[in-house]
């Protein structure tokens, strides 16, 4: 080339421009265009040169930036893309083994974790199956400064209806249980009581009739009832002609004016049928707290503005319910309301269970792609001659990456097909196992949204892996790595190392954290186990009697049913104990109301002694196994006709007599009337096992609240036998039989049962951390094994060296070994900070462990680096048994 | 006899103008009027297809004018065959081009 090539206007940019040119190509295409461009100027220059004619040239010059993109491009299209996908197959194919495991490995991963993901979404993410379900809210109080959770009362609720413009619709409703007659046989059946509107604030109609009318929500309206799809079925046939026909329900027979859609769940699963919620408007009372509370809001409200609409209420009530009885009482607890979306309070505080599986799951998904990128490494550094060549030839970074990310995306692709397979599979099965308690079951399913994060999932995975060995291939030393990828160049070599062991190091740290999470599983599972709840769960039977109000009237009559029967059933053999409460252990809700002392007068503006009531007959202390501390238990001649008597917790008793005795103190409900408290007992656990012992009163059933007309209709059934329990449930249903044959019985359990129930959570979470920590382990040792089998394949030669100079098994043995342990031991301690950090999410699950118990931690770490060490046993074995003379020949 | 080229407008153009003796880079784009960026990668594809010839200009002559060496197109046999298909389909077109005023 001739002198002054450079000065010609455009010149930069050409040169600028010619970087993009693949190297192969640079030289002659910039010769090209500097040439033209040159050879312009000359002739310009000709006709006088100057600033606008420089510019124009400069002008000229630059769509040689298009054009280098071109040669780019063209030297990119030497294979097309699905040529790239071919040839990536039958590079997996033939490479059986290693595409099995992979493919393997990365569906359980990306199985389990759509399978967790299955869960999370159906309970947590997708929204209530309602319209327009953000505008629902549930509706509750708190009194106290939180200390009470209440839900609504009906003076409450019809307030909130009458005045709050926030609102567009609001419902109240609970729970109960019924029994209903079908074909002459009695049927004790889950029901809801609605108020009318509870319809319309879900806008969920019945499939068939009609939903209920305002009229048949007062004292005295027409008795209906809307049955479920369920029950309609299985009693009517699915009959379409089954409006007006008439179901009698607890003795009253009642119009059936609708039946519901298949789908509908809410607020109980398990509802059967929903019959009105009646509310007396004269005589709602305001602080009785009966019934849960949903709404829907009016549009532009906020559930902030709904709450501030609802505490202006309250603070209104003296004046707007000046001579209402409890008006009072509510401002002495410092009533509030609370106002959530719906959604958070179906949900409840399942959630932090759901994310820490679905992080574990996450993390030993993380592991497998570690293990799949370091096997994928070393596949990478056999192609990385290929590689440098195809890059000299012009191949762009596009190209490479197109070509590498092949084979990872055929990988990722399959697994995460099998995965979605699999986990379709694991769902279905692990459904049985899940806790039964948990809501919105029936809303888990494989839906689009799923398979959306199954396949962002996958390709994820797909870049993780795939990135690993293309990181290597910088074209930046491109002749070094032609050189380098044909013999064992010691520079890459190190990175290479470096880049793997890193792997392995990262996958130890996350099993570790996993190992720690499911040790702390396994203690707080120990520790509930542990616990004493209270009373004596072995051999104990329990089951729910129920009389309906049509059977029996008055107190004379159901006091003696029930006596009758624990008569009748104390003499029967193997029956050690029987009894009954409205309540047994960890089996439902227990009224929570204020009572009196008699030495401990309250002040008008000071808050009302509050404790937990349980309603019991003689026989219930025994059978349950609480034990005495003072005093006595019930006996026959206590109740209404005798002593008025009384028996507190122990809790309870030290709370308000601290140190002194508290037999012989009288208490009373509320009434004129004082009862006397005869028996201290043991606390016992009634809520759940992780809370501690309740303050609690027993009071004789059949004595009840001082001055209510009401006896306990609905007791549990309490019996201790020396047999299996649930061998006893005939023997039960014989004795009811005999003394009235209209009474069901339902729920059947043993109490050893319901204690497990009650720790189903943890036991559950405790299961599937610790099948996912072993698998971390499992695929943690694999990466360990491998990357210590590579070094000491790669090091043979040196191996040799050093044994012919003399060097012993056992110190090669060393070497090899303490290689593993660097890599184990650095991962460790990764993994302990790291565990420790993240223990803190943990801590909504665990229970009598801290998220950083020393002892779980170093007992997990020792455990791991052991089993690491074991681990490069096997190539360490191999190193010492490495023939210096073959090892030297083989060059 | 089969096209080894997709005839577009712009490759039609470039054709005649380089039968018409516009035999450098930017020669052709001023006969045509097309952006250089886009007639580079016509001459080269043709020239991959063999439809066109490029050739380095004689280093003598280069050498006296102090300027780099130029490379220019000519049509081979094959492509004096197609232009025959040229002019059928763009049959205004050879009307465009003259003969440039300075030869190379």
């Amino acid at each position: 080339m001739s002198n002054g090539t450079h000065r010609f206007p455009g010149s930069r940019i050409i040169a600028w421009a010619a970087r993009v040119v693949p190297p192969a190509r640079r030289a002659a295409w910039r010769a090209e265009w500097e040439a033209e461009a040159a050879y312009a100027w000359t002739v310009a220059q000709r006709r006088g040169g100057g600033r606008l004619r420089a510019l124009r040239l400069r002008i000229r010059v630059s769509t040689c930036t298009i054009d280098a993109l071109w040669v780019r491009r063209e030297a990119m299209e030497t294979r097309g893309w699905l040529k790239d996908l071919r040839i990536a197959l039958r590079g997996l194919a033939r490479n059986g083994t290693f595409t099995l495991v992979t493919v393997l490995t990365l569906a359980l991963g990306i199985g389990a974790n759509t399978a967790v993901f299955t869960i999370v979404d159906g309970v947590l993410l997708s929204p209530l199956p309602f319209e327009r379900p953000e505008r629902l809210v549930s509706i509750e109080h708190l009194g106290r400064d939180g200390q009470d959770e209440l839900p609504v009362s009906p003076g409450l609720y019809l307030l909130y209806r009458e005045r709050a413009s926030s609102l567009e619709e609001i419902a109240m409703f609970t729970g109960t249980a019924v029994n209903v007659v079908t074909e002459a046989e009695p049927e004790r059946v889950q029901a809801q009581m609605v108020t009318p509107g509870f319809f319309d604030v879900l806008r969920v109609g019945p499939a068939l009739g009609r939903g209920f009318t305002e009229a048949e929500g007062l004292p005295d309206g027409e008795q209906v009832v809307i049955l479920s799809d369920g029950l309609w079925r299985t009693s009517f046939g699915a009959d379409p002609g089954v409006l007006d026909r008439t179901l009698d329900v607890n003795g009253t027979n009642r119009r059936i004016v609708g039946v519901m859609p298949p789908e509908f769940g809410h607020p109980d699963r398990e509802a059967r049928l929903w019959l009105p919620y009646v509310v007396d408007p004269s005589q709602a009372p305001l602080a009785s707290f009966q019934g849960g509370g949903i709404a829907r809001m009016a549009d532009g409200s906020d559930p902030e503005g709904v709450l501030a609409e609802f505490q202006g209420l309250i603070h209104r009530l003296p004046e707007i319910f000046p001579e209402a009885p409890g008006v009072g009482f509510l401002g002495r607890v410092g009533l509030r309301a609370q106002v959530r979306p719906l959604k958070e309070a179906v949900v409840g505080d399942v959630s932090s269970t759901l994310w820490i599986l679905l992080g574990s799951v996450g993390v030993v998904l993380l592991i497998a792609c570690a293990n799949v990128a370091n096997l994928l490494l070393v596949r990478a550094e056999a192609r990385g001659r290929e590689l440098a060549l195809r890059m000299a030839l012009g191949a762009g970074w596009p190209h490479v990456l197109r070509a590498f990310m092949s084979e990872s995306l055929i990988l990722a692709a399959a697994g995460g097909a099998l995965g979605t397979l699999i986990a379709a599979g694991a769902v279905r099965a692990v459904f049985g196992l899940l806790p039964t308690d948990l809501p919105r079951m029936t809303e888990i399913g494989v839906d689009v949204r799923v398979l959306g994060f199954t396949a962002a999932l996958s390709l994820g995975c797909a870049v993780f892996f795939g990135l690993f060995p293309l990181q290597r291939a910088r074209a930046r030393d491109l002749a070094g790595r032609i050189r380098d990828a044909s013999g064992h160049g010691a520079g890459t070599s190190v990175e290479r190392h470096r880049l793997r062991s890193g792997l392995v190091v990262a996958q130890v740290a996350l099993a570790l954290v996993l190992l720690v999470g499911a040790g702390l599983m396994l203690r707080t599972f120990q520790a509930l186990r542990a616990l004493d709840p209270g009373f004596d769960a072995g051999g104990v039977l329990t089951a729910e009697l129920s009389v309906p109000p049509g059977e029996m009237e008055g107190w004379q009559e159901t006091a003696g049913f029930f006596r009758t029967l624990g008569d009748r059933l104390r003499v029967q053999p193997r029956i050690e104990a029987a009894g009954f409460a409205m309540a047994a252990p960890l089996s439902g809700g227990l009224p929570f109301f204020n009572l009196s002392l008699e030495d401990h007068p309250r002040a008008q503006d000071e808050l009302p002694i509050l404790a937990w009531q349980n309603f019991v007959e003689v026989g219930y202390f025994e059978a349950m196994g609480i034990g005495l501390l003072e005093g006595r238990t019930f006996q026959p001649g206590d109740g209404a006709e005798g002593v008025r008597a009384a028996v507190v917790s122990r809790g309870f008793a030290e709370r308000w007599w601290p140190g002194q005795n508290a037999l012989g103190r009288r208490i009373s409900l509320g009434g004129p009337e004082w009862s006397v408290i005869v028996g201290v007992v043991e606390d016992a656990r009634y809520a759940s096992l992780e809370e501690p012992a309740p303050e609690m009163v027993y009071w004789t059933a059949t004595s009840g609240p001082a001055g209510s007309p009401q006896p306990t209709r609905t007791m549990d059934v309490v019996i201790r036998t020396s047999a299996d329990p649930l061998e006893i449930v005939p023997v039960l249903r014989r004795e009811v039989e005999a003394v009235n044959p209209r009474i069901p019985i339902s729920n059947p359990r043993s109490m050893e049962d319901v204690v497990e129930t009650a720790g189903a959570r943890t036991s559950f979470t405790m299961t599937l951390l610790g099948s996912a920590s072993g698998i971390a382990l499992l695929l943690g040792l694999v990466g360990i094994y491998g990357v210590v089998s590579y070094i000491v394949t790669q090091r043979t030669r040196e191996i040799g060296v050093r044994m012919a100079l003399g060097a012993t098994a056992p110190s090669v043995r060393g070497m090899v070994v303490k290689q593993g342990l660097a890599m184990a031991a650095v991962g460790a301690v990764l993994g302990l900070v790291a565990a420790g950090a993240l223990g803190s999410l943990m801590e909504s699950v665990l229970f009598g462990v801290q998220p950083t118990d020393p002892l779980t931690y170093a007992s997990v770490a020792l455990a791991l680096v052991a089993v690491c060490v074991l681990a490069t046993w096997i190539p360490a074995a191999r190193a010492a048994r490495v023939d210096p003379s073959t090892a030297l020949r083989s060059e | 006899m089969g096209r080894r080229f997709s005839l577009t407008y712009p490759t039609a153009a470039v054709l005649l103008a380089v039968r018409n003796g516009h035999r450098y880079g930017f020669d052709v784009m001023d006969a045509t009027g097309l952006p250089d960026g886009t007639v580079y990668p016509i001459l080269r594809r043709l020239e991959r297809r063999g439809v066109l010839e490029g050739r380095w200009e004689d280093e003598a002559a280069a050498k006296a004018e102090r300027r780099p060496q130029r490379r220019y197109y000519r049509l081979t046999p094959l492509g004096e065959a197609s232009l025959v298909e040229v002019i059928e389909r763009f049959p205004a077109l050879p009307r465009l081009f003259e003969p440039p005023r300075e030869t190379a």
